[in-house]
């Protein structure tokens, strides 16, 4: 029963969606308050139904109901509660819904933010959104229907893929989406805009917010996927260059270059074109992403299933939403009136300079996941463009970026003194060098590149911590006076701050994957393996039985440089109902290191394949994304970009302002 | 009946939850505060404030608050140009029209794609024997996956793997039972009925077909135990799809004459043996299949017309011949799989698949 | 500096990035692109010793030998022949005689591959996507139906 009302509630949703299209467009047309006012409402009815149907299906997968083919196709009465939550979103079908549930709740914040849009603007956007949900809504119902029956009921599942039983893809895919679907909402924004022919800060200060949230979501959701991969797939990698992980990294680019951009139309006024086109190619970028690793052109552990209907569906909706609103570009951005002038030295310079290298790095990234398949399809060729390709390209478009970030960050909008500016970082390239060059003189062995790539990230930290400190201190001030001041200054300035110190402690973590050492032998009990100054002990391996899976468990113990560690464990599993074996990594964190034990093949006489990684400072990849995410989260908390910010203004200035 | 209350009940909420903010007639808008001005209003009280706090240096502030000013003028000018238009005869004429939308696009949109692809004939069931029905259902599951979990962590226990078994087969899992009957013959070692049993699944497995491993099961059965009845029915079978007619009626003929007076299979084996031509069946037909021989035959003869005219895959050869076999038509199929090669020379691997069935059926070894 | 001045600025930076990027790709493409092939391609193909490729086919049954430390050795075959592959490492999770595989590596000579890394990225009755193509195009493919007939 509440199955076919879950049902029953998605179609329900595509017929509101449809009116939350015609007739807030229709009233914005019209200056009809009234027919505008009816999008609200709209967007709330679609995201209660699209909650019903998932809360439905949520409820089919906890209660193990086999008369629907998509629990009896990715559950199992033995598995895990939290499995059979994730498993909710570990297929094709379930992973579509709560792509659209995150849509149609995106629609309901903007429904329900009504003081901080101006109606038109709000009525336009949500009518774009509709657009969305009605292509996705008949995506879902027509060719991925999570709410087909089987009858007679099977009496068990065929249990969910063995490598999705991880709680990373309880979280993965959720922040994942979070961020995708966000950019629909700039991307719905722009599309508003252009419609209505009217572009201005307003509007950039309104759609900020929605960007750097959907930005800081994706930027944990790729690096909770990075991480996932990293321990789950027992290969010690954490960024392949996989085609599924380019189709996220390429809108988190073009996400980035938007940020940026937003920012200089908010404060200038400039770069309205510009920014406008990037939110349509971050969007179209998602949407090329979803296609990707739905549609099964590419073959990965993402890729759930190969059907050619889905793909040619996905592809439809694809070329739909990206030629129409680039057709819808070309028309009227030449009537968008353009803002603020500025020097090539400045502050707004710099940004440009930015965008224009993210914008060119993702177009280098495109190039290279996209080729291979246009390869194939015109010639039957098949080839494989893998990291060296991408590390050719993509680094020294990066690294310039990096190397500018702190000094763009310094300089002052409309004309900045680049001199002066440099001046004000002489102590943080001192010590960077300085940084770099301990690297060399401690750590030798490795390649040159590292101690370079360490000092690069040090200058990134240092360079954006000297923004709060020549901001709040100059010479001769009492750290009590600069201490407020730092704690005075806008929480965006600190966001900005946090966010780019986040990227160089990533790129310390990955200068410093050159100096990993591994090895790799057959080990017998008490037998000991060494990489580096680590060495692992093979104690005893024992069968383990769990309820859907056994396995065995190698027991090792980890000394460095003789001295003990402590123990840890890697296994190796057999899911018994679909006969599938998975490797389990056993990691022990050592600092912000890691040592990282990958099984083999275990013997009939009991030795084991085992390969040893040590892996220093590895952590720091992912704190850094998480830092990253941080800044974005300490710049949303800004009351300036809050949703409710006009409140602000009954504020009396003269009113002293606490402290933030 | 319950469940279209429901979904009506739903479609009636949903309509009406378009229908609410058209029927409100006041012109909200009017009364809001333009929030184009208000914002740069906004901007030029925050650039003051962050001037008294000493972020802005004064110039700065000032320069920032002429730029703010001149941009709230600008917006200022724009909005006053397009009024709302809330009231007056149009509007009215509007919000019909879209009420109209509403009521009929929900519920048409709804009820047409709910109609195609859900199944709400399911919930029509009275529901007491709905819940009967689970309720058994889910006895079964529940026992079945308790006995596999057991197995998974005892996978020796051999007794096990013969209870499971026939619930895989009343549950349509062939495949799982065929491995659920070789475990159990691996440990609890091999008797006439076990593996006469196994023998079964194999038959069923291959759509009825006795295929030369089973046939070997069946043999294994014999010599364990002379009288076992349905491996030698099996193995009459067998003779029958080799095509040695005569061995298997009178394999047939000792079986029926050593089974007990109203042996549940004394039926079976009549009407086989009547279909080879012995003697004629005796009473009760009810469990004859609705699907009369003529009836496979034409479907078998238009299959072999369709190959024969237009060509088709290896696997579909395939399935003519192992017809042929079933059918007991053992000329058919060895003449069927000798067009097939012919039809398949230039394909190595469609080659291979006919030869792997012409294996699997002894059409060679038996060629006089 | 007029706003044309700033103007063709904008326009030159970006034009001289777009420019780098350019070459990188095509400089890149030229040589970091890894080709798939199968033991058939490479003998037709005449691939030089040397090359670093991608190859995919079926691991040929009987033919996996481990080595001490983890040295494997083991056949690529499709219908046309087989080439020896010999990796050290570990070998991934779904590895199996029988099934698809991929190892990537240089080509030692026309019969030897020297492996630095082997997928086997596939379930039960899932092969990797280039390995089944090849597989279909030589007539080799059972599908998932018709599972290929078990030796007996």
């Amino acid at each position: 029963m509440l199955v076919e009302a879950g049902h029953f509630a998605l179609t329900l949703a595509l017929g509101l969606s449809l009116i939350q299209f015609v007739v807030p467009l229709w009233g914005a047309r019209a200056n009809d308050p009234v027919l505008m006012s009816v999008g609200p409402v709209t967007g709330m009815a679609v995201f209660t139904c699209i909650s019903f149907a998932f809360l439905a299906l949520t409820i089919a997968y906890v209660t193990s109901d086999f008369s629907v083919m998509n629990v009896v196709e990715n559950s199992h009465s033995a598995k895990p509660l939290i499995y059979k939550l994730s498993g909710v979103w570990g297929n094709h079908e379930g992973s579509m819904l709560l792509w659209i549930l995150i849509l149609a709740l995106f629609g309901a914040v903007v429904a329900l933010a009504k003081n901080s849009i101006p109606q038109r603007l709000q009525a336009n956007t949500l009518a774009v959104q509709a657009a969305i949900t009605i292509a996705f809504l008949l995506f879902i119902l027509i060719t991925s229907n999570p709410f087909t029956r089987v009858i007679p009921a099977p009496a068990e599942g065929q249990d969910l893929n063995p490598l999705l039983q991880d709680p990373g893809l309880a979280i993965h895919p959720p922040l994942l989406y979070i961020g995708y679907v966000g950019f629909s909402i700039s991307f719905a924004f722009a599309i508003a805009a252009l419609i209505d022919g009217r572009i201005d800060a307003v509007w950039a200060r309104i759609v900020r917010p929605w960007t750097l949230g959907a930005w800081a979501f994706l930027t944990l959701g790729i690096a909770m996927g990075s991480y996932w991969a990293y321990y789950e797939l027992g290969w010690g990698g954490w960024w392949f260059w996989d085609p599924v992980e380019n189709a996220s990294l390429m809108p988190w680019l073009a996400g980035t270059a938007l940020l940026h951009s937003t920012v200089v139309m908010e404060k200038r006024d400039a770069l309205k074109v510009w920014t406008v086109l990037l939110a349509i190619l971050t969007f179209s970028l998602s949407l090329l992403g979803t296609f990707l690793v739905r549609s099964g052109v590419l073959t990965s552990v993402h890729s759930f299933a190969v059907d050619p209907e889905r793909g040619s569906f996905i592809l439809g909706i694809l070329i739909f939403f990206i030629g129409g609103s680039l057709a819808l570009f070309a028309w009227r951005a030449p009537m968008l009136k353009q803002g603020g002038l500025f020097a090539p030295v400045s502050r707004e310079g710099a940004l440009v300079l930015n965008n224009l290298f993210l914008a060119t790095a993702c177009a280098t990234v495109l190039i290279g996941t996209l080729y291979p398949l246009a390869l194939e399809v015109l010639t039957g060729e098949k080839i494989s463009v893998g990291a060296p390709f991408f590390n050719f390209t993509f680094l020294p478009l990066i690294v310039p970026l990096l190397l500018l970030l702190p000094l763009g960050q310094t300089l002052a909008w409309k004309r900045g003194n680049f001199l002066g500016t440099a001046q004000r970082l002489y102590a943080v390239f001192g010590l960077s060098l300085l940084a770099a060059m301990a690297m060399f003189a401690f750590e030798y062995g490795g390649p040159a590149a590292a101690p370079l790539g360490i000092g690069l990230g040090v200058y990134l930290v240092l360079g954006s911590l000297n923004e709060i400190v020549t901001r709040s201190w100059s010479r001769g001030t009492p750290l009590a006076v600069a201490w407020r001041k730092a704690a005075n200054l806008p929480r965006s300035t600190w966001g900005t701050v946090l966010a780019h110190a986040g990227v160089g402690l990533t790129v310390i973590g990955i200068a410093a994957t050159a100096w990993g050492v591994e090895g790799l032998a057959t080990l017998k009990l008490g037998e000991r393996l060494k990489a580096g100054d680590y060495e692992a002990r093979l104690e005893r391996v024992i069968p383990r039985v769990e309820a859907n899976y056994r396995e065995d468990v190698a027991v090792f113990t980890i000394l460095r440089q003789g001295q003990v560690l402590g123990t840890l464990e890697s296994m190796k599993r057999l899911y018994v109902t679909r006969g599938m074996p998975t490797t389990e990594a056993g990691i022990m964190t050592v600092g912000l290191g890691q040592v990282y034990v990958s099984l083999g093949e275990v013997e009939a006489d009991g030795s084991v394949g085992v390969r040893l990684y040590h892996k220093p400072l590895v952590l720091l990849i992912w704190i850094g994304a998480l830092v990253m995410a941080l800044g974005g989260g300490v710049s949303l908390t800004d009351r300036r970009l809050r949703i409710g910010a006009p409140a602000r203004a009954k504020v009396s200035p003269a009113a002293p302002v606490p402290a933030e | 009946m319950v469940i279209w209350i429901i979904l009506l009940l739903m479609t009636a909420a949903a309509v009406m939850a378009v229908l609410w903010p058209l029927s409100r007639h006041r012109a909200l808008a009017a009364q809001q505060v333009d929030p184009d001005t208000q914002f740069y209003r906004e901007q030029i009280s925050e650039i003051e404030r962050d001037r008294e706090r000493g972020v802005l240096l004064p110039s700065e502030a000032e320069a920032a608050k002429a730029e703010a000013g001149r941009r709230l003028l600008r917006a200022t000018g724009a909005t006053a140009a397009d009024a709302f238009a809330a009231v007056g005869e149009p509007a009215l004429r509007r919000r019909r029209a879209a009420s109209t939308l509403a009521l009929s696009v929900i519920p048409i949109i709804a009820l047409a794609l709910y109609g195609a692809y859900g199944s709400p004939h399911l919930l029509t069931h009275p529901p007491e024997q709905q819940a009967q029905a689970s309720g058994d259902k889910m006895d079964l599951m529940a026992a079945v996956s308790q006995i596999e979990a057991h197995l998974a962590q005892n996978p020796q226990d051999g007794r096990g793997w013969e209870v499971v078994a026939p619930v895989y087969i009343r549950m349509g899992r062939i495949d799982d039972a065929v491995k659920a009957y070789e475990s159990a013959v691996r440990y609890l070692g091999a008797s006439a009925d076990r593996l006469a049993n196994y023998g079964e699944v194999m038959v069923l497995a291959k759509d009825g077909l006795v295929s030369s491993e089973a046939q070997k099961v069946f043999e294994q059965a014999v010599q364990l135990n002379k009288a076992s009845p349905k491996a030698r029915y099996y193995l009459a079978v067998a003779a029958e799809q080799d095509g040695q007619i005569e061995k298997a009626k009178q394999a047939y003929g000792e079986l029926l004459s050593s089974s007990p007076e109203g042996a549940p299979w004394g039926d079976v084996v009549r009407q086989r043996l009547a279909s080879l031509g012995g003697e004629q069946p005796v009473a009760g037909q009810e469990d004859a299949p609705q699907i009369g021989a003529a009836d496979i035959a034409r479907m078998v003869s238009g299959l072999a017309e369709r190959l024969e005219t237009q060509g088709g895959s290896p696997e579909e050869w395939a399935r003519l011949i192992r017809s042929y076999a079933v059918l007991g038509q053992r000329d058919k199929a060895v003449a069927a799989a000798e067009r097939a090669r012919q039809a398949l020379a230039q394909n190595d691997a469609g080659l291979k698949t006919i030869d792997a069935m012409a294996r699997e059926l002894k059409l060679t070894d038996a060629a006089p | 500096m007029t706003r044309k001045q700033r103007r063709l600025t904008l326009i030159g930076i970006a034009g001289g990035i777009l420019a780098i990027a350019l070459g990188l790709v095509l400089y890149a493409m030229n040589d970091t692109i890894v080709f798939f092939n199968s033991p058939a391609d490479i003998q037709a193909k005449n691939v030089r010793p040397g090359t670093r490729l991608r190859l995919g086919g079926l691991v040929k049954e009987g033919t996996v030998q481990r080595g001490t430390d983890q040295q494997i050795t083991f056949e690529v075959m499709d219908a046309h022949g087989a080439i020896q592959v010999r990796y050290r490492g570990l070998l991934p999770d779904l590895f199996r005689e029988g099934q698809g595989v991929v190892a990537e590596g240089v080509l030692e000579s026309a019969t030897v591959f020297r492996a630095d890394s082997v997928l086997a990225k596939h379930d039960e009755n899932y092969m990797p996507r280039e390995v089944a193509d090849t597989l279909k195009k030589q007539g080799h493919w059972q599908g998932e139906a018709n599972a290929a007939p078990k030796t007996q």
